[in-house]
């Protein structure tokens, strides 16, 4: 390692970066601000897809007999539906059952006891493999005889999984405009600091530097830009997520937010990647153009 | 050395700056490009470092083909030749050594080789002990010295010198002219564009006289103008 050159090379990249301070806190302030919101829009994207996936593992498929179907009717139900590709699992709970769990499921809210009769029919409890095909099977089984209603969680899927999308264009709208933003004001940037540098370059190519050794120094300066943006980005957002999470945890005490498993380390690391390639590119493309004679 | 064989060069605003011109310059040799402002001394300097390519025509620079030279490859071929300008181009906020080291660190050159040539050049160019000055604490002499030192660095064959005493006065533009004299004894082949009357005079070298795009003499030993009965009836 030729230690001599390294140094020559950073005193280089240095001497840049601390040239346009004014300059250079816009490039890293827009990139904060970029990165602030994909790194929200991520978190909160992760703790959405864990909650969809919480809420379509918990689907089942209550299908109630009709109150005429014989124990043989039920046994030829449950072959035909269990036979279905689509379905994991078929548990037939008698009314019994039926009774005794939703008492558990109230907890000794509503008295129980005061019903003289058990109102609820036997059903099947179906499980699918695959979320998705919840609604085609549950229409499939509607029509298989000896079966009275069908009930699933289909509209509070359906609306979770609508919000999430909208959220996610609207977000995706958001972090691309402000991508384009700190795009531009880094290319501009750097536009200022080759300008700044034009006579040195001049020079380069006058001695014999090859324009990738020439662009070398602005390459980095823009990637420090994204770089120094995202980690003030990062510092926001863990702020954000140990002073909000706790609270929005409380406030919502029926999601388990807490159990949502999103790797903070790697949401962080691509974040940062994130506004050093941003800043990368973006000084590329601006030297570029002056290179180009 | 150097070969330009029916060399047009017509600029993209349409100046017709050199009109097919042919010059052969042979290794070693000190040669003296000079004619009027404008009539093409810099633009041939400009063809030979390839900062522009023929309109038509062959340019050859110690066997390149400078004309046909891809983009990618010019940096090799400024490696082996060195530039020196009337402005000097001189990067203020660096010092004398610095300045000269640059031209090899920018290349990719070993640290080695940094402490081992830039010694070497200021040494020959008489600046060692104002290695740690900056430009502007220096002569212009001083300064062309120094940029002399860093077109010199690299061990170049051939040294193109455009205007180098443009800014100088009489006394500091002889002691250029002598360091330029030093470096092409060393067997560095030397081509300066001037308008330098005197110096053309004084050092009576070959001299390439260009008018209008073209060359009109070629002399041995000549002078800036084309005898001294003319400069007399010129000044008189």
């Amino acid at each position: 390692m030729d230690w001599g050159k390294l140094k020559f090379f950073l005193g280089e990249v240095g001497r840049n970066f601390t040239r346009n301070a004014g300059m250079q806190a816009t490039a890293i302030g827009t990139v904060t601000v970029t990165i602030i919101l994909l790194g929200a829009f991520l978190y909160v994207r992760g703790l959405m897809m864990h909650l969809s996936t919480e809420v379509f593992n918990q689907i089942e498929i209550s299908v109630y007999l009709s109150e005429s179907a014989t124990p043989v009717q039920t046994a030829a139900l449950r072959t035909t539906i269990a036979r279905d590709r689509r379905v994991r699992s078929v548990q037939f709970v008698p009314k019994k059952e039926g009774l005794k769990e939703l008492r558990r499921r109230m907890g000794g809210q509503v008295d129980t006891s005061l019903l003289t009769q058990n109102p609820l029919p036997d059903k099947l409890r179906v499980r699918v493999r695959t979320p998705e095909d919840v609604s085609r099977v549950a229409a499939h089984i509607a029509k298989l005889p000896g079966v009275s209603t069908i009930n699933y969680g289909q509209d509070v899927v359906a609306r979770l999984m609508q919000l999430s999308s909208v959220l996610g264009k609207i977000g995706i709208a958001i972090i691309a405009t402000f991508v384009v933003i700190a795009s531009i004001i880094i290319s501009n940037t750097i536009r200022l600091t080759v300008f700044a540098r034009r006579r040195e370059i001049g020079i380069m190519q006058l001695v014999g530097a090859t324009n990738a050794y020439i662009r070398l120094p602005f390459i980095c300066e823009g990637f420090l830009d994204g770089l120094c943006g995202a980690l003030l980005a990062l510092a926001l957002l863990a702020i954000a997520k140990v002073e909000l999470m706790p609270k929005l945890s409380a406030a919502l005490p029926f999601v388990r937010l807490g159990a949502a498993s999103i790797d903070v380390w790697q949401l962080a690391l691509e974040l940062l990647l994130v506004g050093g390639a941003v800043g990368a590119l973006a000084s590329w493309v601006s030297v570029g153009r002056y290179l180009r004679v | 050395m150097i070969s330009l064989r029916g060399v047009t060069l017509v600029y993209p605003n349409g100046v017709r700056a050199l009109d097919r011109i042919d010059l052969e310059i042979e290794k070693g040799t000190f040669v003296f490009l000079v004619g009027h402002s404008g009539t093409g001394k810099s633009s041939v300097l400009r063809l030979l470092y390839r900062e522009v390519k023929p309109t038509a025509g062959t340019v050859v620079v110690d066997g390149i083909r400078v004309d046909r030279l891809r983009k990618s490859r010019v940096p090799a071929l400024r490696r082996h030749l060195g530039v020196v300008f009337q402005d000097f181009k001189l990067l203020n906020e660096k010092t004398v050594w610095e300045n000269v080291a640059f031209a090899l660190q920018v290349t990719g050159a070993h640290t080695r080789d940094v402490m081992r040539q830039v010694p070497r050049v200021l040494d020959l160019v008489g600046l060692s002990h104002k290695s740690r000055m900056y430009p502007n604490e220096l002569s212009g002499g001083e300064q062309q010295r120094t940029a002399i030192a860093r077109a010199l660095v690299n061990n170049p064959k051939l040294l193109l010198c455009d205007e180098p005493s443009g800014n100088l006065d009489p006394t500091n533009t002889t002691e250029i002219m002598e360091l330029l004299l030093r470096i092409n004894l060393k067997g560095t082949t030397v081509v300066v564009a001037t308008h330098n009357q005197a110096v053309v005079d004084r050092m009576r070298r070959r001299v390439v006289r260009l008018d209008d795009g073209r060359i009109v003499t070629d002399e041995e030993r000549g002078y800036y103008f084309l005898g001294l009965g003319q400069t007399q009836v010129l000044s008189g």
